[in-house]
């Protein structure tokens, strides 16, 4: 029996088997396609389509995908996304080329290159003190043209009854947030000197996030399957920060945001967090996330998928995993798709599994190798799913 | 001074360095300076042996990198106090290091550890900065005649600029003249060597051992 693409994610996420492993891709940044490689897709497949940007945001350099290539990709989630304010837009299109970009936040990036543009304006770099948090310009979470889009894109997809709907409000992720308002070597050196000063920034970024998702989940909450927030905890080899420090300063941040989302709607909370954060997974799954992302399977501890789903497979259901820092830039497509084989078969056996690459899609992909990650999924994804 | 007392002293510097307490360091160090206590001294029996605690811990999972960072910066923030004796008693440095990001990558934590580690374990150490292009690392081999140069790259996408800037080193004549040690997220010992590094670190406290095997 084929499904819908909506039927065959919620298949996966209600951990039973679907037709074949649910496909996750363009619907997000983190589950996104640089413009490079959407150009060699679009160009590989014959297919013409504007070179639009996620979030209407060419800094950032991640394709919105158009329908065409996500249904080639067999991509079986639609993203919906919220957009800065349109004076912050409309500023950023009018200012001089090359120069900096920054965003509602007060926060920005640099050109280092052409056309690469990385984070680096970092207006709270020098803060230290709560009073500094306090006298700070907050960006305005109310203005209405951060979602006004949104009701009406989700309602036609609810209407179309295809796909499942994820959405993903830029950037809700605390920590992330404090890096970009800080510098991230500036702020982790204030969680180590001052504690106390370190949460008081993630919990006043916290509210500020709150009042964007509550303005989300009232417009659209009642009709979505999938809301994506996130914090990246780990490292290549370990953890950003000792989980007793995780569990004072930011676990309570992330646990409050998720039952501010639960108030508001049904929709299952997708945890975007990279690196080796398996010491830290009890945790997410005691706060209540549903769906963890991106399983960094380069990184530590996440390489054992086996572990991973005999001990979370029945309370998290995964998302990602085909690595991004070896196999899709530099494998053939055959080691691409024997790649997509085994991680399927160690996390699909009775569902709970999206299959995606693990971060965005850089440049170096080739679009080939795009295609033989989604084609393996579809030829050997299908239902039953044994480990061999 | 007793020994008892002195080695008290030691103890006291090599915790304030382990635990990040910059201001109770400076003021040891001043004290010891005050009571003739030898910069090498100081440097060398209490200071780089804390450093070394810091990276075993990071090694072991006892400290991340809001530790490290903090342990990192009350070592920094003596050095201005001990630079001049440890100039006036001539003591070599372990070697010298040229570190840079390799160009288009600007991703300097990792590369910021790597320098305090470095210059922590007695090295002296020329930091390029990010974003480095091939030429300005063959400018600083000839400039500062380095025992040692470090490239590090974050990205998959700037990975391929390692080999590259190798190759302009070794078009350039200098290859023979330094040792390359290679390191960033992405990297494994493999991609270092056929880049033709001659080692790899996958993390700071490493870098120290791997840079301290290269030049032995």
């Amino acid at each position: 029996m084929t499904m819908t693409s909506r039927e065959r994610v919620l298949t996966a996420l209600s951990h039973e088997e679907p037709d074949r492993v649910p496909i996750v891709i363009g619907a997000s940044n983190a589950t996104g396609i640089k413009m490079g490689t959407y150009r060699a897709l679009k160009a590989t497949l014959g297919i013409e389509a504007p070179d639009a940007y996620l979030y209407d945001w060419p800094e950032l350099g991640t394709a919105a995908l158009d329908e065409a290539t996500l249904r080639r990709l067999h991509a079986d989630v639609r993203g919906v996304l919220d957009l800065e304010p349109a004076t912050i837009l409309e500023r950023n299109q009018a200012r001089p080329a090359h120069s900096d970009y920054v965003n509602s936040w007060g926060s920005g990036a640099v050109e280092i290159a052409p056309g690469e543009w990385f984070p680096m304006v970092e207006p709270l770099a020098e803060a230290t003190t709560i009073e500094a948090i306090d006298v700070y310009p907050w960006p305005d979470m109310d203005d209405p043209t951060r979602i006004a889009h949104m009701a009406g894109q989700v309602d036609a997809l609810v209407a179309e009854g295809e796909f499942a709907i994820m959405v993903t409000p830029w950037l809700l992720f605390p920590l992330e947030r404090a890096f970009a308002m800080q510098g991230m070597d500036r702020f982790l050196l204030n969680v180590a000197l001052d504690p106390d000063f370190a949460a008081a920034l993630l919990r006043r970024i916290a509210v500020v996030c709150e009042r964007l998702m509550d303005h989300v989940l009232d417009a659209v909450g009642d009709r979505i399957d999938i809301i994506k927030i996130g914090d990246d905890l780990g490292t290549q080899q370990s953890l950003l920060m000792s989980p007793a420090t995780y569990r004072s300063i930011l676990k309570p941040v992330h646990a409050e945001s998720i039952q501010a989302i639960r108030r508001r709607t049904d929709a299952k909370v997708f945890f975007h967090t990279d690196g080796d954060v398996f010491p830290l997974l009890d945790d997410l799954v005691e706060i209540g996330v549903d769906i963890l992302n991106p399983i960094q399977t380069s990184a530590g501890q996440m390489a054992d998928l086996g572990r991973l789903k005999r001990r979370y497979g029945d309370a998290l259901v995964f998302c990602g995993g085909i690595d991004t820092q070896r196999i899709l830039p530099h494998a053939s497509p055959s080691e691409v798709a024997a790649e997509v084989r085994r991680v399927v078969e160690a996390l699909g056996p009775g569902g709970g599994y999206l299959l995606g690459a693990v971060h965005t899609v850089m440049d170096d992909v080739p679009a080939a190798n795009v295609l033989a990650m989604v084609d393996a999924a579809v030829s050997t994804g299908r239902s039953p799913v044994h480990s061999r | 001074m007793t020994g008892m007392a002195e080695a008290a002293r030691f103890d006291a510097l090599f915790d304030h360095i382990l635990v990040g307490d910059a201001d109770a360091a400076v003021a040891a160090v001043q004290t010891g300076l005050d009571d003739g206590v030898p910069a090498t001294s100081l440097l060398f029996d209490a200071m780089i042996p804390a450093l070394e605690e810091v990276g075993r811990r990071f090694e072991t999972g006892e400290y991340f990198l809001p530790e490290m960072l903090v342990a990192a910066r009350a070592m920094r923030s003596t050095m201005a106090l001990l630079r001049p004796s440890l100039v006036a008693s001539d003591v070599p440095a372990a070697g010298r290091f040229v570190m840079g990001t390799v160009a288009g990558d600007i991703h300097d934590i990792g590369k910021d550890m790597v320098d305090l580690m470095l210059e922590g374990a007695g090295f002296e150490v020329i930091d390029l900065g990010v974003n480095v292009p091939a030429a300005r690392f063959i400018e600083a081999i000839q400039e500062h005649e380095p025992d040692v140069v470090g490239m590090s790259a974050f990205l998959t996408t700037t990975m391929p600029q390692v080999a590259r800037t190798i190759q302009a080193i070794r078009d350039a004549g200098l290859r023979d003249r330094v040792r390359i040690i290679v390191g960033g997220a992405p990297i494994t010992e493999a991609f270092a060597l056929e880049s033709g590094a001659d080692g790899y670190a996958p993390d700071a406290s490493s870098a120290v051992r791997a840079t301290r095997a290269l030049i032995r």
